[in-house]
């Protein structure tokens, strides 16, 4: 419904009867504290104002309310949006290579997507996310790729503390420590222990990572409690093995909601295999390095419209 | 008021009148929602007319007309504004239409073998092809035979049928029991939900699952490999610590049953774009592909996924 001009006759001035799509078009959605999973968001939409006074109507909008309508975006709907989003950074050397650029770049390039990642999802009050920075295959990529990679995510971890503190973002490291550098390793422990007890965003960062390694070691970890007497083997179920993988360090959400793969490739490769069972799976074309704002409200939408029922029946 | 087809006559009348009355009733309002407003507009006029002092008189017209002015290009803006949304969401809802289309064609099109680079297809490297039937939609059993009926044409020598609720292996299990040569697990046979299925047939191997041989398998290789850990252990008088490999796992997952081939394309059949609980040890390189409903499925757009994968290049990570 379009704007109705609404001649009231008890004021001398023509008042204007605005409708909810044109609130709509300034993203009329508020964002609210972050609570629990079950938080129902109230849309703020402002219903249709019965006579307003027109300096009211014409006057620009307060600066509280301009910031909040820029939090989300209008057609995302916070109540349905994903709690822990997972995403496979791919594509960077190929978005390099179509430059004429060196891999390098376009690592550079991909932190910086993932750091406006991370930004959004904070805004979005997306509660945890989940990324795959380094595969345990990886390692078989040159030496100089691989030296590249290392000395960034330590410039990373340490450049970017201050800023985990001031937006708390509290960091978990998944998948196998013992093959890092020595001083990855310990900056890694150091950034881990000090954003511990932030609590706007989970941000789980796999390095070394293999979904096969990550069950393989639940299964040691339970033959471990087995030989301490905690466990007899006919006892392990499911449940057991859920409990010893690396995401549990989030366990309010330790499945992810929604995972983002860019690049065009359609596979898991080996991220998250337990995990994703139910996980909805989207997959894009565009190069991690050009991820952007629309790409991830492209897919935060396709979550939203998916009729996910988790392989049971609809009565 | 609902009026049923065998009221009374007198019922049908005191309802006719209601109506009747109701209608009057709301042309009256509007009769007199207009005469008050026509009264207003009056009041206006005649407030507006009362000779005012010159001075008020500038003043006022001044101000309304800018007024005016501002409203007028606020409300042009807008509407230009609403009119350019509206014609953006119809650009793109365009687009998204002729896009499907093309796709629903092109799959015809590939149906009728129209293209002949999708005829002779290079099959080396799909070794074993998985189908996810979302459980709602595994009820169709007809839709599912002639899907294998495809695939069996396409020469796939390895398929592997999954449904979360094991529903496949009730109905497609007990008819392909009957006609193949069948390979169950050691486990109780009148439990069919917890029994995996091998068939095999003159030029393919259709393999059925459900959820409990994805986490559940894991679970039971867990069990094992602990089991013979502590039996281990126990010889070397306790003292090594539980070191278990990927191999290890693999080869717990063949000792209790719940191995198999990793596909290599997997086609998920539902309204949601997960697998739905597929065995994760046997995902790892996985293409997963979403097919949409099995209702609209298509032999083209099978065609043309499989010759998509063709054309992959899998680095594995390196």
């Amino acid at each position: 419904m379009l704007s109705s001009l609404h001649l009231n006759p008890t004021l001398n001035y023509a008042t204007l009867n605005y409708s909810s799509t044109l609130l709509l078009l300034r993203g009329s959605r508020r964002r609210t504290r972050r609570g629990g999973a079950n938080d129902s968001l109230v849309s703020t939409a402002h219903p249709a104002r019965q006579y307003p006074s027109l300096s009211a109507s014409l006057a620009p909008a307060r600066e509280e309310e301009r910031k909040e309508e820029a939090l989300l975006p209008p057609h995302l709907r916070p109540e349905s949006l994903p709690r822990h989003v997972a995403v496979i950074m791919d594509g960077n050397s190929r978005w390099a290579k179509a430059r004429g650029l060196p891999s390098s770049a376009g690592h550079e390039a991909g932190y910086h997507t993932l750091k406006k990642m991370v930004e959004l999802s904070c805004q979005w009050g997306i509660r945890a996310l989940t990324v795959f920075a380094f595969s345990s295959e990886n390692w078989t990529r040159p030496k100089m790729e691989v030296d590249f990679l290392m000395t960034l995510f330590e410039n990373v971890l340490k450049e970017s503390l201050g800023e985990f503190l001031r937006e708390g973002i509290r960091i978990c490291i998944i998948g196998d420590s013992s093959e890092l550098p020595q001083s990855l390793q310990k900056l890694a422990k150091e950034v881990v222990d000090k954003t511990k007890n932030n609590t706007q965003i989970d941000l789980i960062v796999a390095i070394s990572y293999s979904g096969r390694k990550e069950i393989t070691q639940a299964c040691q970890n339970i033959a471990q409690k087995v030989k301490d007497g905690l466990l007899e083997p006919e006892d392990i179920t499911e449940s057991h093995i859920e409990e010893e993988l690396e995401t549990n360090c989030i366990p309010e959400f330790p499945n992810p909601d929604l995972l983002i793969r860019t690049s065009g490739e359609l596979r898991l490769s080996n991220f998250l295999l337990w995990q994703s069972a139910y996980t909805e799976l989207f997959f894009t074309n565009t190069y991690w390095p050009d991820f952007g704002e629309a790409d991830y409200i492209e897919a935060l939408t396709s979550f939203q419209n998916r009729q996910r029922r988790f392989g049971q029946r609809i009565n | 008021m609902v009026i049923s087809p065998s009221s009374t006559n007198s019922s049908l009348s005191t309802y006719r009148f209601l109506f009747l009355l109701r209608r009057e009733l709301v042309r009256a309002d509007f009769v007199v929602g207009v005469v008050c407003y026509l009264q207003a507009m009056a009041d206006d006029v005649t407030r507006v007319l009362k000779p005012p002092s010159l001075e008020n008189l500038i003043c006022v017209s001044l101000l309304l007309f800018r007024s005016w002015q501002k409203l007028n290009a606020s409300i042009i803006l807008k509407l230009i504004l609403v009119f350019c949304w509206y014609l953006m969401h119809l650009l793109v809802c365009l687009v998204h239409i002729m896009a499907s289309l093309k796709k629903w064609l092109l799959s015809y099109i590939i149906s009728f073998g129209l293209l002949s680079k999708y005829q002779n297809l290079q099959l080396d490297m799909l070794n074993c092809l998985a189908v996810v039937v979302d459980s709602e939609e595994a009820t169709d059993t007809r839709k599912i035979k002639h899907l294998l009926c495809w695939l069996l044409t396409m020469d796939i020598k390895y398929i592997t049928l999954y449904d979360m609720q094991g529903l496949l292996k009730k109905t497609l299990g007990n008819d392909l029991m009957s006609l193949t040569k069948t390979s169950t697990r050691s486990c109780a046979v009148d439990d069919v939900k917890t029994m995996a299925s091998v068939f095999q047939m003159e030029k393919m191997t259709v393999e059925i699952l459900s959820l409990s041989d994805g986490k559940e398998g894991i679970a039971k290789a867990a069990s094992f490999l602990c089991s013979k850990y502590m039996k281990d252990d126990s010889v070397s008088c306790n003292k090594s610590e539980p070191a278990f490999t990927e191999s290890d796992v693999a080869n717990a997952l063949n000792a209790v049953g719940y191995c198999g081939p990793e596909p290599q394309l997997l086609l998920i059949y539902g309204p949601a774009r997960c697998h739905l609980g597929f065995p994760p040890w046997r995902l790892t390189y996985t293409e997963i592909v979403h097919m949409g409903s099995l209702r609209f499925m298509n032999y083209g757009a099978i065609l043309r996924e499989i010759y998509q994968f063709s054309k992959k290049h899998q680095n594995y990570g390196t």
